[in-house]
């Protein structure tokens, strides 16, 4: 229970490797801020975190708007107390029906940098002032391992997620004066939603996945790329928040730690 | 907790890091081996862990040689019955008077070759077979954060420790398949022997460290270097180490974490 008292916002908390942080962060203890653009699962979510550590709250939060971002700090200090801890975790994959396509459009690419880069960024900006203000924070960014490395297909992704990896290091320089640490992690491979339409996507015009379901394309490469031969969990990520967010961590900043089972070492 | 009824050896154990990764793996449950060839400063660690409540004890072991880190995984086999975690954390700055040179000669490029490369190495060697008979086991090598970019004056140390986080990469992807995960941790300005030693070092072949005493010439690397501005602690390094030979950290394997306040990030 070493996070109680504290309070945590997790944006795109509503589902998948969000909901499995948010599940976590309360379990430690936290209270729980849900912010994601869908309601209806935030809510359900935040049903669960109480059940677990009695406090949480959600809020409608599209992150590419400003206004949005700003009105969810307000809202989190109303309703749970200023943050001590920020988890960036929204993100997308492409505009809808990318994984349809065989090159990424203009638009694949302005919305994910919109939402993944611009978006943490809004965020960020939003809580900056309650954290420097008490001289104390945790702010933890999810990247990926795509943005190691350049790969094809998911150019705009990996991309966008490089500028993660490089905002965090940015922003940890610039907040580490007033004590707060800023971390991302790189996820491997997970099974979620957003897999769905990359492996669809890479079936699409490689030969080498020709014909195969997106669920055999995520199989056929955790077998080829990851040393450990295992897919990674929402768990997995979610404890690597609580090692982040926790006192342990607290003299680690502007790092990006890959739970990817070896698949990149660097 | 994460390490009840289990076991772990640390190598240089005895002072400084070491000692500060055996004491928190004590007090996360484990039965801690200290290998070491200081056998007086050993003792003491080994009576503050029993005071703890969980068993240790001293191992005299030379991680030069291979014979010793055998001899080392045998004695903990039959002491505690199983063996889970191993941290090959025993390092040397140079030759024994490296502190006398301003550039190092060949005695501490080898001595550093010696003990913070292949020291790794052999012990990696001597429990390899073990852990994969098994199909668990977690390796956790202590790199250094000069190990992520060379610089001038200590080139010897520097490149040592950089071939520590190659050589546990190379066993990572090893091991992978079987269970086994292997990371580094990359330590940044911590108050030690050895880091009294650099002190010593810089003031007596540096002018602009003349007059100063050793906590003086490492309090200004830290005002100059840290972002966090503040120095870590062997705990920051026990709890990052803690938290990779835990099973919460099952899907990380490869990595080498900054525990460095920022100094650099990865």
């Amino acid at each position: 229970m070493n996070l109680k008292g504290k309070v945590a916002v997790i944006t795109g908390g509503a589902t998948g490797i969000g909901r499995a942080i948010a599940l976590k962060l309360a379990d430690r203890g936290a209270a729980i801020m849900i912010a994601d653009i869908n309601d209806e699962a935030a809510s359900a979510t935040a049903t669960e975190v109480e059940e677990i550590s009695g406090r949480s709250a959600t809020f409608l939060t599209d992150v590419t708007d400003v206004e949005a971002c700003e009105a969810l700090a307000v809202a989190t200090s109303d309703t749970l107390g200023p943050a001590d801890i920020l988890v960036n975790n929204a993100g997308i994959a492409g505009s809808p029906g990318w994984q349809e396509r065989s090159f990424s459009t203009e638009e694949d690419w302005k919305r994910t940098y919109q939402v993944n880069v611009i978006g943490m960024s809004n965020v960020t900006s939003a809580f900056r002032s309650q954290m420097t203000e008490r001289r104390s924070g945790r702010i933890v960014n999810l990247a990926s391992i795509a943005g190691r490395e350049g790969r094809p297909a998911i150019p705009h992704y990996s991309a966008s997620k490089a500028a993660v990896i490089s905002l965090t290091q940015a922003t940890a320089l610039e907040l580490a004066r007033f004590n707060i640490t800023v971390n991302a992690i790189c996820p491997g491979l997970l099974w979620t939603p957003m897999w769905e339409q990359v492996g669809d996507r890479y079936a699409l015009d490689n030969p080498a996945y020709e014909g195969m379901t997106a669920r055999q394309v995520f199989d056929a490469l955790v077998e080829e790329r990851i040393p450990m031969k295992k897919e990674q969990t929402p768990e997995d990520i979610a404890y690597t928040v609580a090692f982040f967010v926790s006192d342990d961590a607290k003299n680690i900043t502007g790092q990006a730690l890959n739970v990817d089972g070896g698949f990149f070492m660097r | 907790m994460d390490f009840d009824g289990k076991t772990a050896i640390v190598t240089g154990a005895a002072r400084g890091i070491g000692r500060g990764i055996a004491l928190e793996l004590a007090r996360r449950g484990s039965n801690v081996v200290i290998a070491d060839i200081d056998e007086e400063s050993a003792r003491e660690v080994v009576a503050l862990i029993q005071a703890g409540g969980t068993r240790a004890n001293y191992c005299e072991t030379d991680v030069t040689q291979q014979w010793s880190t055998d001899d080392m995984v045998e004695a903990a086999l039959e002491g505690y019955g199983q063996l889970d975690v191993l941290v090959n954390n025993a390092g040397v700055g140079g030759a024994p008077d490296f502190t006398t040179r301003k550039v190092p000669n060949v005695d501490d490029w080898q001595a550093t070759f010696d003990v913070n490369v292949y020291g790794i190495v052999n012990g990696m060697q001597s429990v390899e077979k073990y852990m994969t008979d098994r199909g668990y086991g977690k390796i956790v090598n202590i790199a250094s954060v000069a190990g992520r970019l060379g610089r001038p004056g200590f080139a010897s140390y520097g490149a040592s420790k950089a071939a520590a986080i190659n050589v546990s990469q190379a066993w990572a992807y090893k091991l992978a398949p079987h269970g086994i995960n292997v990371n580094a941790v990359c330590p940044g300005l911590i108050w030690t022997p050895l880091w009294e030693s650099i002190g010593d070092w810089r003031s007596s072949t540096d002018e602009q460290y003349t007059g100063l005493t050793p906590r003086q010439v490492f309090q200004r690397a830290v005002s100059d270097i840290v972002p966090l501005g503040r120095e870590q602690t062997p705990e920051d390094v026990g709890a990052a180490v803690a938290f990779l030979a835990s099973d919460r950290a099952r899907s990380i394997t490869g990595q080498a974490l900054n525990v460095d306040g920022g100094i650099r990030m990865n």
